[in-house]
């Protein structure tokens, strides 16, 4: 089960674990055409629901497991991003980044936990992001999601791993995907130029791709990587830190 | 993904003769690596050297030994280490300076004696070995820690130094792990101790191999990170 699928590091992350021989469902806030795209690609089913709504996520969930059976990886990467100084960020757009990032993973798992239960164990990868680790200006509730994402999963790191239910986070740095055409417009500069803005901030001396992120997320969903339980990994090109 | 007959690269693994240095170099093998492994002992690798890692030029010949005879080294993993648990009032001088010798010196000395040929080949992956007590520290584990620890602040700061130079440097940094590091009457073999883990087990070496091929071959956008496959014991 990945979320946010229909583009970005969903998307790549649907093709990733499609290509390692499971069946994919791919979760998108409404239909369209770009899922039905990666449904294509995945040769796996339609998940449709606005993480949002819990109501709709357990329907989803439910959905799912009576037409490709039980879930055993839930890769929660669906999230919505409003960027904008402090005081000027409004009361609607906090609570609905706050309600997709993290309420919206919470229902989630809630929903999926006793499906994996029934399996005997499981796979959950939460898609944070670097400026949940670091903090980042005008992205106060999107950064604080994210943040709220971390402890999350390490608190669920410790709370089911002796089930065999294992979770951890990914906080990806500044990675190719179409949210930077917002960051884009916000500057009001090119995407080639918001690219190689970020690009000359990272020691690398580039963003991620989603498919970096993607082999990350392979990896704490395969049985090789029983050992990270809680953790945080963070494919950033190295930047943790502000450069003077 | 990678043909297990094909040559993929020449690898230099310090600590190759046991436990985790073993498991990684058997691994690496496996993906097509020609591993040559340094140790005190002679190791069951394709260039086996034997070298004491905290002898900064027995270290240096060792790697031009295997420049000459296999070619240019991509990949370093810097396993060599030992442990053991002292009071910290009962550290002795001489105790201290070996650990950090052998860790953080030998963890120097192996990357020193790499950087150049990966600097002139363009490029090269390094990922160095800390533990688990670095990060959350341990009673009678003070040097052990402080050596391990003094790896991630050398990790991070090498890998923002090459970055650029297509050269990637990262850690891992294991739990309790069921190697011979770990004697039998370890503490952390303890029944009681396994419990308070959320995985309820030892870290397994291949567990630890696995994320140090996972950084080499997949994480390439890791730069200055710490993997922990640790069992949970720091989260």
């Amino acid at each position: 089960m990945v979320t946010g699928a229909g583009q970005g590091i969903g998307r790549a992350t649907a093709l990733r674990l499609a290509a390692e021989g499971a069946t994919v469902a791919v979760n998108g806030r409404e239909p369209a055409g770009k899922i039905d795209e990666v449904v294509e690609a995945c040769g796996g089913v339609p998940a449709i629901a606005d993480v949002s709504d819990p109501v709709a996520v357990e329907g989803m969930i439910a959905a799912v497991e009576g037409s490709a059976g039980p879930i055993g990886v839930l890769v929660a990467n669906a999230a919505y991003m409003s960027m904008g100084p402090f005081l000027e960020q409004n009361p609607d757009d906090w609570w609905r980044q706050i309600e997709t990032n993290l309420s919206g993973t919470f229902y989630l798992i809630r929903s999926v936990l006793p499906q994996m239960r029934r399996l005997g164990g499981g796979r959950i990868v939460i898609v944070s992001s670097e400026w949940g680790v670091t903090g980042w200006p005008n992205a106060t509730a999107y950064a604080a999601s994210k943040a709220g994402l971390i402890s999350l999963g390490k608190t669920l790191g410790r709370e089911l791993a002796p089930e065999g239910i294992i979770t951890n986070v990914i906080a990806p740095g500044v990675t190719d995907t179409p949210q930077l055409e917002q960051d884009a417009r916000d500057a009001d500069v090119s995407m080639n130029e918001i690219k190689a803005r970020y690009a000359a901030e990272i020691p690398a001396g580039r963003i991620g791709n989603p498919e970096e992120i993607a082999a990350t997320v392979a990896f704490l969903a395969a049985g090789k990587s029983a050992a990270l339980v809680g953790q945080v990994l963070q494919p950033n090109g190295g930047s943790t830190r502000s450069w003077a | 993904m990678v043909n297990s007959n094909s040559e993929v690269g020449v690898a230099v693994v310090t600590g190759a003769a046991s436990g985790i240095g073993a498991e990684v170099s058997d691994r690496l093998s496996r993906t097509g690596y020609r591993v040559a492994g340094l140790d005190l002992r002679e190791s069951d690798t394709d260039f086996p050297l034997t070298a004491d890692v905290s002898d900064h030029q027995a270290v240096h010949e060792a790697v031009d030994r295997v420049t000459e005879e296999l070619g240019p080294v991509s990949l370093l993993v810097t396993v060599a280490g030992y442990y053991e648990m002292i009071p910290v009032q009962e550290i002795t001088l001489e105790a201290w300076r070996r650990m950090l010798g052998v860790h953080l010196g030998g963890t120097y000395n192996a990357c020193a004696a790499v950087l150049p040929g990966m600097l002139e080949a363009g490029g090269g992956t390094i990922v160095t070995v800390s533990s688990e007590l670095a990060l959350g520290g341990g009673s009678e584990d003070a040097h052990y820690a402080a050596a391990k620890g003094a790896i991630i602040g050398f990790t991070k700061s090498l890998a923002v130094e090459v970055a650029d130079r297509r050269i990637r440097v990262n850690c891992v940094a294991p739990g309790p792990t069921d190697t011979p590091l770990l004697e039998p009457t370890s503490p952390w073999r303890d029944q009681g101790f396994l419990e308070t883990l959320p995985l309820r087990r030892l870290v397994r070496p291949n567990e630890v191999a696995e994320a140090v091929l996972f950084l080499v071959e997949e994480g390439t956008f890791f730069c200055g990170q710490i993997l922990s496959p640790n069992a949970g014991a720091v989260i």
